[in-house]
């Protein structure tokens, strides 16, 4: 072959091939499926989508394993963290004998507020700009603010001393943050919902349950001003959101008529709800995404079902029970407390009579005490069955706040005597039908250790009656450091983060 | 036979033709005198030939004058003999093992080995002949000096955990794998057939690296197929059947010994006394006896043809493999067919072209395997031996669960036992398994290219090769409704089925200017390239619900409803990079040598502002033999020293580290029961635009030697660094983030020495040849960020949190945990074991007990107190493989073992109480005196003798084991010239037959990201087997 007369046309092709292959522009890949953050927040749907980010925390009460229910559960008096055994979820085992510190303390409860914080300050930032319709555009707003000020109020009320935000952080200050004084942190929490109350809705269409209301943010200011001990102002909250006591509110609430009722997994956003957190079991929540944000099952019922629950005789009238990881065994303190009180059956799932009858048989966990919170226990009839994993697609909701919560506080916020206080406690013991007791702080205190036992409320009451050292020093409890927890140490790695006193 | 005939035909033509030709006679033979059978003798450009018989004679027929007789013999070199009047030739070859004229492949081009000034080790297609491995990785474990292997499972179709010189990054450490010139990822090499492959070369030093540039941090390995050689056709096929069965189990409580472990800790814990009458359980049941299969099958077929003549060469093969896995046989087995097509031809002196394709079908099932979370092994290890595997006594059958529920059954309708003391992820094997019998993985892999060499002058060659990787796979499965036990239930089946296909090709473009100009030679590389990978997509989807519960009924064609059917598809995204690279060797009479490479590489995963990296690397070395100084002695007989230092970059991190994005799926759900699900938008971190590759620069230094004209040396001293290691830059939490922006922070160091010794000699009709290897590997992480000391392991076990971690100035994923010193005897030792103000350190411990070493001294046993215990990366790997050889018999024996590294046994549930314990609990403390290594059995366990990660959940890893032994017989040549073949050999083949360790668990090698971390591993399988060779 004579080489010499393809010389040229061969030069060519292989310049021609090289020069093809050669171009940069191979290294210009986009991200598909996904957004740019600069140019996100254009339309409606888009801050919509927004908004429903900065609502995701809100599950924080009860979903995922870092839950705040079965966490303040755990400290209390009324629980044992339980589980598998002394290392199952070393969080809430060291909150419940008060040995935390701040490597061991689960540092979602203090970041995931605060991606609750930095999303509803994106929707705050980025709203104005949006060109949407402008009521709906105020009423992001306000529910912005709103969920600012719920994720602000976890994390001071948690952590005390923590820095604010009313902005999203700016990298270069990553690391020059500092914390502000509860003080501070109030002031902005109560700035946040005055400002917001006035726009929310006061009632949702059936579609928008969830969402927060008027009411909510009334009764939240409320806890706001009593834990501050800004009692007239809290109880003049609490006055919005209570109306009359045993009367229907402005707002439509009224407490059920029937104590169980509010543990019937059906009966969700009912009229004794004033902020409910919202499960479903759609989400085919997997051990591969399990805590995620795509995650919406309630795990409150996974951790507080009895391990390797067996009914031993399907033909009476005990519920098949579905198994769980058996957190939170009740103490028998409770147990003696509620054993005569209408609300015991829908309260505390005695497994212990059970299986001494011999209906049932179970597999006892770490420190069983044989009683289990009723009000959250999974059954197998609301097992899920689709894909993902049947623990993790429970869809029983839960409540943050319902009606006799904000009676209750506002009877103590009224100093626990007069007429009112007298009346709204009252009301709630005449739901289940108990006779009238004269009113006063213990009262107060005791009703609330019953009706809202294994909510996650009883720790905060405790606290706020400076109880904790008196009822809790039998299970470790140091006064001067365990009325806060630590911040979690990552926090303090390179930050100007000041840890919390004795941590 | 065909002689004959050939030899009539010839005879005939003899008749007609007037040339003269010659039949030629004669015999073959080494320098020692010996005879050489099956030397290929080839009449040079024809297709004539003949090959030389067991004693070294051969008959070449039909030559003619002036024709040239090609001899050639592996591992000699080859001699032409140009025929002129003689009949009878006596021809004597030279051995040329391992010698001057071998070549390796360096990376687009070869070199001789002689002049080569890089660290790099190969393995021959000879030195993998007739070895039972099913994937490459395992045909180097061993063979390599400076590269760790260790099996991700013993499952049949495992992969391997390939470590060439340390582990270079806290990311991605895959080596690179460049097969026959197309980049694969280290996912996508298991289509190879290994009795297909020619030679494989690893590079191992920055030298010979960086012609890879921004790929090559974790070191690179070449593989060459075979492609044919001149000479008549040869049919080769390669077949062996056999059994495998486990090695090693477990020694675990039987049903008594069960019973009263369980009584103890119960009533150590304030509880009651659970079996009365222990003795009355018996042996109960032995779970590893159900999953193991003593008796499980594997068989392999192959069949090569091969061939070429002065235009074209080709290379096919075609093969067949099949094996069960030693657990669960019924849901763990593999098999793989692969054909394979290489060929080049030359079209003209000018113009050659060549082409390389394989394809391979696999067949899975299998198993989870190393996790505490369920599975056949974790559910054998834990389940207590109370529970029947199935239950034949009625009264139980007909009682709650067993009556009442979907449950298992056997053949003979049995149900399968359900254990009333374990459960959670635990479960009877034989109805575990049958939730998934049937399913299965499958993948289609298709691997090529083609490639054209311009050699317009003589030695300039432009080489273009295009090169393209499809891959197609998918699973198919069906889970029924079921009742397991009460945590494991499935009440709606569901038909699943996915596929995905992934495609990726590379275009390469090269110049190599070879010239030597008296004693100086110079060879110029100049090349560019494109590479795309990662085009893939995928789609699957599910049907709930069927109405019929079994695999074989179950079908996609049921009309179920849409809420029923669940499906996703996927979009990946791609990874590119563009190149150019250079490089220039030149020595000078073969005594100075010198390499310089320069690559430029960009890749798609870079940020904006460094998209471009630079890798040059230089090296030289010096062929001290080849001096004039040098005295001919029968001593030192090749001496070359080499050095060099090069830089090489890693671009195996994620995609669009550098953007800040926007992510989905926080999810929240409005509106009444029944409500729907919003997906919400928020972004993820913040960007960083800097973002660049990890850069490893690496210093080498070593020498080869020939001593003793038979024994070959290879040392080796490195020290690489890797800088700017990719890492999430832990910003705090209260910034919000949902992720943490990538960013350039920490570095490493590896450093270690290699020796590779080899020996060969004959005595007699005797030969013999040892091969070794050992390596020294020393790991320091060095940086991991502003005043970042650690960063948690990449391995923990349940409850236990991590069990490793990597800090700063320690061996990455060292174990990290308690010490301890002694069991508490008496309560006296427990009140006597103070701090410095008297104190006990331990209030809370009863006598039996671990003590506790309290590390900072502050009194207290806690989280600090924890310290390095060891690392479960080897110190020391090395291997021996001895090759032995007398008239027609020959054996082989492959030894390979490490040591200096610690496994950490996570075997028992600390979350079950009524778990199952190996026999070792019956040296637990009872009493005073009555050991001091073992804790007393509790299950409350408040001073976390179990629940605490210490040294008493370690042991030493070290092992040597007998991979692979092989004894084979050659029949001789005249009985298989009868037939027309050229060679039978038929061998018996033990693998895995022993390995000496003082390891406890199933098998001391445990790979995975970190390795030596055994959570029930799938041990890998002791197997024997019968195999035939033959070619004609």
């Amino acid at each position: 072959m004579n080489i010499k007369k393809y010389k040229f046309p061969l030069l060519a092709i292989a310049v021609l091939v090289t020069v093809l292959s050669c171009s940069e522009d191979y290294l210009e890949v986009e991200p598909k499926g996904t957004f740019l953050t600069e140019n996100y927040y254009s339309n409606q749907d888009e801050a919509f989508a927004g908004l429903v980010a900065a609502y995701d925390f809100l599950r924080k009460n009860s979903g995922g394993f870092e839950n705040m229910v079965t966490m303040m559960n755990a400290g209390s008096d009324d629980f044992y963290a339980g589980g598998g055994n002394s290392t199952d979820g070393i969080g809430i085992q060291n909150f419940s004998n008060y040995a935390l510190n701040a490597i061991e303390m689960p540092a979602s409860f203090w970041t995931d507020h605060y991606r609750g914080v930095y999303r509803s300050n994106l929707m705050i930032l980025k709203l104005p700009d949006v060109p949407m319709d402008d009521a709906l555009k105020t009423r992001y707003m306000a529910e912005s603010k709103a969920l600012r000020a719920y994720y602000h109020y976890n994390l001071v009320k948690m952590f005390k001393n923590i820095p604010l935000f009313t902005e999203p952080l700016n990298p270069s200050e990553m690391y020059n943050v500092v914390q502000a004084t509860p003080e501070e942190s109030y002031a902005l929490i109560e700035s946040d919902l005055i400002e917001a109350i006035p726009v929310l809705p006061s009632t949702l269409s059936s579609s928008e349950y969830g969402r927060l209301t008027k009411g909510a943010a009334q009764a939240i200011l409320g806890k706001v001003y009593l834990e501050q001990g800004k009692n007239s102002l809290a109880a003049t909250q609490f006055a919005e959101v209570n109306g009359t006591p045993g009367q229907t509110n402005q707002y439509g609430n009224a407490l059920l008529e029937n104590f169980n009722d509010l543990w019937d997994i059906d009966n969700k956003f009912n009229s004794e709800s004033i902020l409910e957190i919202s499960h479903t079991n759609e989400s085919f929540a997997g051990w591969g995404n399990a805590y995620n944000d795509d995650a919406e099952g309630n795990m409150i019922s996974t951790m507080v079902g009895p391990r390797g629950f067996v009914d031993l005789d399907e033909n009476d009238n005990v519920p098949a029970y579905s198994s769980g990881w058996s957190f939170n065994p009740l103490l028998p303190e409770l147990y003696e407390l509620m054993k005569d009180d209408p609300r015991f059956e829908a309260t505390i799932l005695d497994c212990k009579a059970l299986e001494e009858q011999g209906k049932i048989s179970y597999v006892k966990g770490y420190l069983d005490t044989g009683y289990f919170l009723n009000k959250y226990a999974p059954t197998v009839a609301e097992e899920h069955s689709g894909a993902g994993d049947m623990w993790l697609n429970h869809r029983q909701n839960s409540y943050a706040i319902r009606l006799a919560d904000t009676y209750l506080l506002e009877a103590e916020a009224l100093g626990g005597s007069g007429a009112r206080a007298q009346e709204l406690l009252d009301a709630v013991r005449d739901r289940v039908g108990l006779p009238s007791i004269p009113v006063s702080m213990d009262a107060i205190l005791a009703e609330r250790r019953i009706e809202l036992a294994g909510e996650g409320h009883r720790w905060f009451d405790l606290r706020r009656n400076g109880l904790l050292a008196t009822n809790l020093s039998n299970r470790g409890f140091i006064s001067g450091t365990h009325e806060v927890f630590p911040i979690p140490y990552k926090e303090l790695e390179n930050t100007k983060i000041v840890q919390n006193p004795n941590y | 036979m065909k002689s004959i005939i050939l030899s009539f035909f010839v005879g005939l033509l003899g008749l007609v033709t007037t040339a003269q030709t010659y039949e030629i006679k004669g015999t073959v033979s080494d320098s020692g005198g010996n005879p050489l059978p099956g030397v290929s003798i080839v009449v040079k450009n024809t297709t004539k030939g003949a090959s030389s018989d067991f004693d070294g004679n051969f008959v070449v027929s039909n030559v003619l004058e002036g024709e040239t007789l090609l001899f050639t013999y592996i591992g000699f070199t080859p001699k032409e003999i140009i025929i002129n009047n003689s009949n009878n030739i006596d021809v004597v070859l030279i051995e040329d093992t391992q010698g001057l004229d071998e070549v390796v492949v360096i990376g687009y081009g070869t070199q001789k080995k002689s002049v080569v000034t890089g660290a790099i080790s190969s393995v021959k297609a000879e030195d993998l002949e007739g070895l039972p491995v099913e994937r490459i990785e395992q045909a180097l474990q061993g063979r390599v000096s400076g590269v760790v292997i260790a099996a991700d499972a013993g499952q049949p179709g495992s992969s391997s955990t390939v470590r060439v010189r340390g582990i270079t990054t806290l990311g991605n450490n895959n080596p690179l794998w460049v097969i026959d010139g197309v980049v694969i990822d280290a996912g996508g090499i298991g289509y190879l057939n290994q009795s297909d492959i020619a030679s494989i070369e690893v590079l191992k030093d920055a030298a010979s690296l960086a012609i890879y540039g921004a790929r090559a941090a974790a070191g690179v390995i070449l593989v060459t197929t075979k492609k044919g050689k001149q000479g008549k056709i040869s049919v080769n096929y390669n077949g062996f059947v056999g059994i495998s069965s486990a090695s090693k189990k477990l020694s675990l409580l039987n049903g008594a010994e069960y019973g009263a472990v369980l009584n103890e800790a119960s009533v150590a814990d304030g509880g009651p006394i659970l079996f009365s009458d222990v003795s009355a359980l018996g042996v109960g049941t032995n779970w590893q006896d159900v999953i193991f299969n003593d008796s499980a099958m594997r068989t392999s077929h192959e069949v090569s043809v091969s061939g070429g003549n002065e235009v074209s060469t080709f290379f096919a093969s075609f093969g067949l493999s099949d094996q069960e896995g030693i657990v669960m046989s019924e849901v763990s087995q593999f098999n793989k067919k692969n054909i394979r097509l290489n060929s080049t031809h030359k079209l003209s002196d000018v113009f050659k072209i060549g082409q390389t394709l394989g394809y391979a079908h696999k067949r899975s099932m299998g198993i989870g395997t190393n996790s505490e979370y369920g599975g056949p092994l974790s559910s054998a290890i834990n389940l207590d031996p109370l529970t029947p595997v199935v239950v034949t006594d009625p009264v139980v059958a007909n009682n709650a669960p067993y009556s009442t529920q979907n449950v298992f059954r056997d053949a003979n309708g049995n149900p399968y036992g359900i254990s009333n003391w374990v459960g959670q992820e635990m479960t009877n094997p034989l109805g575990d398994i049958q939730r998934s019998i049937g399913n299965y993985g499958w993948s289609d892999d298709l691997v090529g290219n083609a490639y054209i060499e311009v050699t317009p002058i003589e030695g300039l060659v432009f080489k273009s090769s295009v090169s393209g990787k499809l891959s197609y796979w998918g699973d198919e499965g069906f889970t029924p409704e079921y009742y397991l036990q009460a945590t494991s239930v499935n009440s709606q089946n569901r038909l699943s089925r996915s596929r995905s296909k992934g495609f990726g090709w590379n275009l390469e473009n090269t110049v190599i200017y070879n010239k030597t100009v008296k004693l100086h030679d110079f060879s110029l590389l100049l090349g560019q390239g494109v590479y795309v990978d990662d085009i893939s997509s995928g789609i699957d989807m599910t049907y709930f619900d069927l109405p019929v519960n079994n695999r074989n009924e179950a079908s996609f064609n049921f009309p179920v409803t849409d809420d029923q059917k669940i499906g996703g598809t996927w979009t990946g995204t791609e990874h590119t990079v563009t190149s150019l690279f250079s490089r220039l060797s030149y020595n000078y009479d073969e005594k100075y040598l010198f390499t310089g490479i320069v690559r430029r590489d960009g890749s798609s995963r870079f940020g904006a502002n460094n998209k471009f990296g630079i890798f040059p690397s230089f090296s030289a070395g010096w062929n001290v033999t080849n001096e004039d100084f040098w005295p001919e002695n029968d001593i030192v007989n090749k001496l070359k020293v080499r050095g060099g230092y090069g830089v090489t970059g890693n671009d195996a991190i994620g995609n669009f580290g550098y953007l800040a994005l926007v992510g989905g799926g926080r999810n929240y759900t409005f509106g009444s029961d029944g409500g729907i699900i919003y997906t919400g938008y928020s972004p993820n971190a913040p960007d960083n635009p800097d973002l660049k590759w990890e850069e490893t620069s690496q210093t080498n230094i070593g020498f080869e030697a020939r001593l003793f004209n038979n024994l070959n040396m290879t040392f080796d001293y490195f020290t690489k660094e890797t800088t700017g290691i990719l890492q999430p830059v832990e910003i705090p939490g209260y910034s919000g983030a949902s992720g943490f922006p990538l960013g350039n922070v920490a570095d490493m160091k590896n450093t270690g020495l290699e020796l590779e010794l080899g020996y060969n000699n004959q005595f007699g009709e005797f030969n013999f040849s040892a091969n070794g290897n050992v390596s020294y590997l020393k790991n320091e992480v060095t940086f991991l960020g502003n005043g970042k000391e650690f960063i948690s392991g990449g391995a923990g076990f349940q409850s236990m949190g991590e069990v490793t971690r990597i800090q700063v100035g320690e061996s990455i994923n060292s174990f990290y945990g308690y010490r301890t010193n002694g069991v508490f005897q008496n309560m006296n030792e427990v009140n006597s074991y103070v701090n410095a103000s008297g104190t006990p350190i331990q209030p809370d411990a009863v006598p039996g007990d671990f003590k506790w070493v309290d590390n900072d001294g502050d009194g207290s046993i806690t989280e600090d107190d924890r310290m390095f215990l060891g690392t479960p990366i080897p110190k020391f790997t090395f291997g021996l493989t001895l090759n032995l050889s007398y008239k027609a018999f020959d054996f082989m024996m492959f030894t390979q073992g490490v040591a200096g590294n610690k496994i950490f046994q996570g075997l028992r549930r600390l979350d079950v109480a009524n778990a199952n314990y190996q026999t070792s609990i019956l040296n637990r403390w009872t009493g005073e005196g009555t050991t001091n290594s073992h804790p007393r059995l509790t299950n409350i366990d408040a001073n976390g003798n179990y629940g605490k990660f210490s040294d008493f959940y370690l042991e030493k890893g070290d092992f040597i084991r007998f991979k692979t032994v092989q004894f084979g017989f050659t029949l001789p040549s005249d009985i298989m010239s009868k037939i027309g073949a050229q060679k039978l050999r038929i061998y018996v083949t033990g693998e895995n037959l022993f390995t000496l360790t003082n390891y406890t668990g199933f098998d001391p090698e445990i790979g995975g990201n970190v390795m030596g971390i055994d959570k029930g591993f799938y041990p890998q399988a002791r197997s024997f087997m019968f195999g035939l060779n033959l070619q004609f």
